[in-house]
């Protein structure tokens, strides 16, 4: 009899003790979810895990991180994250929280209705400047003469180290410093028929890192139309002026020859051959009318001149 | 004449040393992203201070006073007053509310960042403690004991824009936005 109220005793005590877990409701029977890691391009941090299955269920996530001063100071204190306090997806957008470059610890659990599971921690802290840097987008254009650039807008963060030159053996490399992208940014007034070329990288001061630098690109600078169409009626106005003006003088000699100094040629309607002619002369000496004289043609040309 | 000679160079040479130690100083902090702990202390500034029950007290003293420190001690005040900081402010504030406590723990963290930036910068370089720099930090941890360690705490993190303004001045930081 004593033995079994011993017994009676202590499987009640057994019995009470268990009920705080019944009545709390949070008892973690859910797998913990596993595989947790960060993925980082270009300062935005993705923190990513193996779901938890249950068929015919959606479970959610709950994720909270702890920055190198709590862990250090205040290990107890956990802070939600900013988007992810409960979500669906296997994934969490983690960047507005891991806002120092110091290791930060993250922690992810799954929620199934009452039901939560264990906490699962990243196994290696995560430092923002472990991010992958790609080389920039970028899109050059040519405005007339001018050598333009336009970035890809990466952020607040990002700053932008862009080199350019002249496309020639020996030419001199330049670089400007571009504080955003999205903006178109001149960068040179190129000269016509030369090329240039241009490449990119990014900087992120918060993290003091560059990214690769992009793939050259070339342009190539055409003259303008307008010039070369001077040129030519340049050119054609002068071999025209070479052979008109020549021509001119000599036109212009030869009717001043005629003005000035004519030469006296005696028609051929006027010419008298030698045979003789019959001709009455008009002069003062009287001549018998009838009298018939003949005359060389020199003598009849004075008469008749006179 | 050539003692003075010597005592001239000598002064110069000093004065050459002490304005390329300040001026490479002030480079040490350069990668720190001041733009966003000023941002993050922007948006909680006016819940902060809401809660500070003594307006008429100062801790950091005022900006005159800080500014008053002179390049020479800029290194060391630097470093006493972001461990005065972390070591003491940050953890005697418990903060109930998530978004307040996120920008919190963003400015502590980055004064961490800044603490380890600042330790490896002056490695080679010496960042004495004058007895001035020293005077001022002790002049601010007495303001910060003579009240209790919350209220304290509280002030001092309402005072934080002072703080960050004279570490703009002296350190040559831009920001990245």
């Amino acid at each position: 009899m004593v033995l079994e109220e011993v017994w009676t005793s202590r499987f009640m005590w057994f019995v009470y003790a268990l009920i705080p877990c019944l009545c709390t409701g949070e008892v973690a029977v859910l797998p913990a979810p596993q595989n947790l890691s960060v993925l980082s391009t270009n300062m935005k941090h993705l923190l990513v895990w193996s779901p938890v299955i249950v068929p015919g269920e959606t479970v959610c996530y709950s994720v909270e991180y702890q920055g190198e001063y709590e862990s250090l100071y205040m290990s107890h204190i956990w802070i939600p994250s900013s988007w992810c306090s409960l979500t669906e997806g296997p994934e969490c957008d983690v960047t507005d929280d891991i806002t120092a470059t110091v290791p930060y610890s993250l922690r992810v659990r799954a929620t199934l209705g009452s039901q939560t599971s264990a906490w699962s921690i990243l196994k290696h802290p995560f430092n923002r400047n472990s991010t992958i840097l790609t080389p920039p987008g970028m899109e050059i254009t040519k405005d007339g003469l001018h050598l333009v650039i336009k970035l890809e807008d990466l952020g607040p963060q990002f700053e932008f180290l862009v080199a350019y030159w002249r496309r020639e053996p020996g030419a001199e490399e330049r670089v400007k410093m571009v504080r955003s992208g999205s903006i178109p940014v001149h960068l040179e007034t190129m000269e016509p028929w030369a090329a240039y070329c241009v490449k990119a990288q990014t900087f992120v001061k918060a993290i003091g890192r560059y990214s690769a630098f992009s793939q050259t690109e070339c342009v190539e600078v055409q003259g303008e139309a307008i010039p070369l169409a001077l040129a030519l009626f340049a050119f054609v106005g002068f071999m025209l002026i070479l052979v008109v003006v020549p021509l001119f003088i000599w036109k212009m000699g030869r009717l001043l020859q005629y003005s000035c100094c004519p030469v006296v040629v005696l028609p051929d309607t006027l010419k008298i051959t030698n045979s003789p002619q019959k001709l009455i002369s008009c002069g003062r000496e009287e001549v018998h009318p009838c009298t018939m004289a003949v005359m060389s043609s020199e003598e009849i040309f004075r008469v008749w001149i006179s | 004449m050539k003692l003075q000679c010597v005592s001239l160079w000598l002064l110069g040479t000093m004065l050459i040393l002490c304005f390329v130690d300040s001026r490479s100083l002030r480079k040490c902090l350069i990668s720190t992203d001041m733009h966003h702990v000023e941002e993050s202390f922007q948006e909680i500034k006016r819940a902060i201070q809401a809660k500070d029950i003594f307006p008429n007290v100062t801790i950091l003293s005022t900006l005159e006073t800080l500014q008053s420190i002179k390049p020479l001690d800029v290194c060391c005040v630097t470093k006493n007053l972001l461990a005065f900081y972390v070591d003491r402010v940050f953890k005697d504030h418990q903060e109930p509310h998530p978004q307040i406590l996120r920008k919190i723990s963003s400015i502590a963290n980055s004064f961490l960042y800044m603490q380890k930036t600042l330790r490896q910068c002056q490695e080679q370089r010496q960042c004495h403690c004058r007895q001035e720099a020293t005077n001022v930090t002790r002049v601010i941890h007495d303001n910060y004991d003579q009240l209790e360690a919350r209220s304290a705490a509280i002030k001092s993190l309402g005072e934080l824009d002072v703080f960050l303004a004279w570490i703009d001045k002296n350190h040559e930081v831009t920001s990245s936005a």
